[in-house]
């Protein structure tokens, strides 16, 4: 059975194109048959991320329009073999986006034998982020220690549970998932950053892992790869982690604690 | 819990509280000329306006007036073409009650029955408050709903950009309402959860209408149309806290007043 999962904030820069490659490389990596899909048309990013963009032939639209089938858009991963990137077009705009192609596009995969189908959206509220959430059957929420962030993501779980296909048709609601980005415990700590009670009292949804901010997010987009393949990072734990709990385990939280300030910097005060 | 008992009852009739959703009519003048005229120009454009509502004829504002102490009588005639008048418009006038005695009595020659325990929606004296505008233009919908309507019940939370209004009701929200997330009344709001988002209670000017909630944290609270914002914060000792607002009129102004409650 596919479970389709929908990446989205709302916001923009929050980091649900990075959060897509690392949850769907790390559901191959425990062999799940995964497909993930850029709906961000017109401003592909995911392809680059996922260091395939030289390989990109055809992509989402393509298919939606009859110009390709699957197999030759599906693009396989390099890295992993049960992962394969939909690249998004880069020159038609989000109007050929259409809800009777993209649910095609979902049941051809779903006929391909795909175990998660991962949709990332695009920021905003408009086409493409309704087609990306409107065949899901879970999201992942992605939300930065910010307001408007908070309040975005606010607004987006608003329309999972009144926009999309389970919504109207009144079937049992999308699984929701909090997930923190760029998380820095000690920036919560001097009261630059909302906490994760504060998003939590505001979203009030089940948390499934902190990622916290590292240089080494930036490293890996330039590189071309996907975060959680930085053996040894705390980024790559943490979306490690993420899959886990995805997956039904239950870990604690880590990376949320701010590090004990030292002796001479508490006496002479940081900063 | 229902209990169902085994009565002898009569095999081919049986004997049944009903109710029955009237349209009243309060006759603020016995000028017929003028209730003609005034009726064609607010129903004159939509002559299918009722629908065969049954509808009960208010007297007491003409009682209250001081009319019926005999100086002007009136006439079976006049109920009669009043009778005539209404059924124009569709209105099945069944029911006649506030009058006095002579009033009654001869409305009851004239075809009505006349009772005296007829609910009907008042609309408050605080109506004052947004007159000029919502309720001027629609005088006719409180009395369109003469059974009082239960609150509307909202179990889901509210979030940023989602909006209910609880239209000629009071509403009840079960969960959170958000920032940028609006619930809005013609009655009372309550909201068992915090509230976070804009409140407007008596949407269409009850005055009397209050807000209620169990974390008082709102970006926008407003009465009857007189408002504030969180950019004037609510004192410490209920921001966040279990508290109600209301509307106090004073000559000096109206003013909303946040209390807090004990939970």
């Amino acid at each position: 059975m596919t479970r389709i999962v929908v990446v989205t904030s709302g916001k923009g820069g929050v980091g649900k194109t990075t959060t897509s490659a690392s949850f769907s490389a790390g559901l191959a990596m425990r062999g799940l048959k995964t497909a993930v899909i850029d709906f961000d048309i017109g401003l592909r990013n995911l392809d680059l991320i996922m260091g395939c963009e030289r390989r990109v032939i055809y992509d989402l639209i393509n298919v939606i329009q009859g110009d390709a089938n699957l197999n030759q858009a599906l693009i396989k991963d390099k890295q992993c073999d049960n992962l394969f990137v939909l690249a998004a077009s880069q020159t038609r705009d989000k109007d050929a986006l259409s809800q009777e192609g993209v649910e095609k596009v979902l049941n051809d995969l779903k006929g391909m034998g795909f175990d998660y189908i991962v949709c990332d959206s695009p920021a905003g509220i408009e086409t493409g982020a309704l087609m990306a959430m409107h065949f899901a059957d879970e999201a992942l929420i992605v939300t930065n220690p910010e307001v408007a962030s908070v309040r975005d993501s606010d607004r987006i779980l608003g329309m999972l549970s009144s926009k999309t296909q389970r919504a109207i048709e009144g079937k049992e609601p999308i699984v929701e998932h909090l997930l923190i980005t760029r998380y820095n415990p000690s920036r919560v700590a001097e009261g630059q950053m909302l906490s994760l009670e504060d998003i939590q009292d505001i979203l009030r949804i089940k948390l499934i892992g902190v990622i916290p901010e590292s240089e080494s997010v930036l490293t890996a987009s330039n590189q071309g790869t996907p975060a959680i393949h930085l053996k040894g990072s705390d980024v790559a734990e943490a979306y490690t982690d993420v899959i886990d709990r995805f997956l039904g385990a239950e870990k604690p939280l880590r990376f949320i604690e701010a590090s004990k300030a030292g002796f001479f910097k508490r006496l002479f005060g940081g900063k | 819990m229902t209990t169902i008992l085994n009565a002898t009852a009569p095999a081919c009739f049986e004997i049944k509280s009903a109710n029955l959703p009237l349209v009243a009519l309060l006759l603020k003048s016995r000028d017929l000329d003028r209730l003609g005229q005034e009726l064609a120009k607010r129903f004159g454009d939509v002559p299918d306006f009722f629908d065969n509502d049954p509808l009960v004829v208010d007297l007491s504002p003409l009682k209250a007036a001081g009319e019926s102490d005999g100086s002007v009588a009136w006439t079976v005639t006049d109920f009669q073409a009043l009778s005539a008048l209404l059924r124009s418009y569709r209105l099945q006038p069944l029911v006649v009650r506030g009058g006095s005695q002579a009033q009654m009595a001869i409305a009851v020659q004239a075809g009505f029955v006349a009772v005296s325990d007829v609910l009907v929606h008042q609309p408050t004296p605080a109506q004052r408050a947004s007159e000029a505008n919502v309720v001027q233009a629609n005088p006719a919908s409180s009395a369109l709903n003469p059974l009082p309507l239960g609150a509307l019940v909202i179990d889901k939370p509210l979030r940023s950009g989602q909006q209910v209004y609880a239209r000629g009701r009071d509403l009840v929200v079960m969960a959170m309402v958000n920032p940028g997330a609006e619930v809005i009344a013609d009655g009372h709001i309550h909201v068992y959860a915090p509230l976070r988002g804009k409140a407007m209670a008596g949407a269409r000017g009850n005055a009397d209408a209050r807000i209620f909630s169990l974390a008082m944290a709102p970006e926008l609270i407003s009465i009857a149309g007189v408002y504030r914002t969180s950019e004037n914060p609510l004192p410490t000792a209920v921001q966040g806290k279990p508290a109600q607002v209301r509307l106090v009129v004073e000559p000096d102004g109206d003013k909303l007043v946040i209390d807090a409650i004990g939970v």
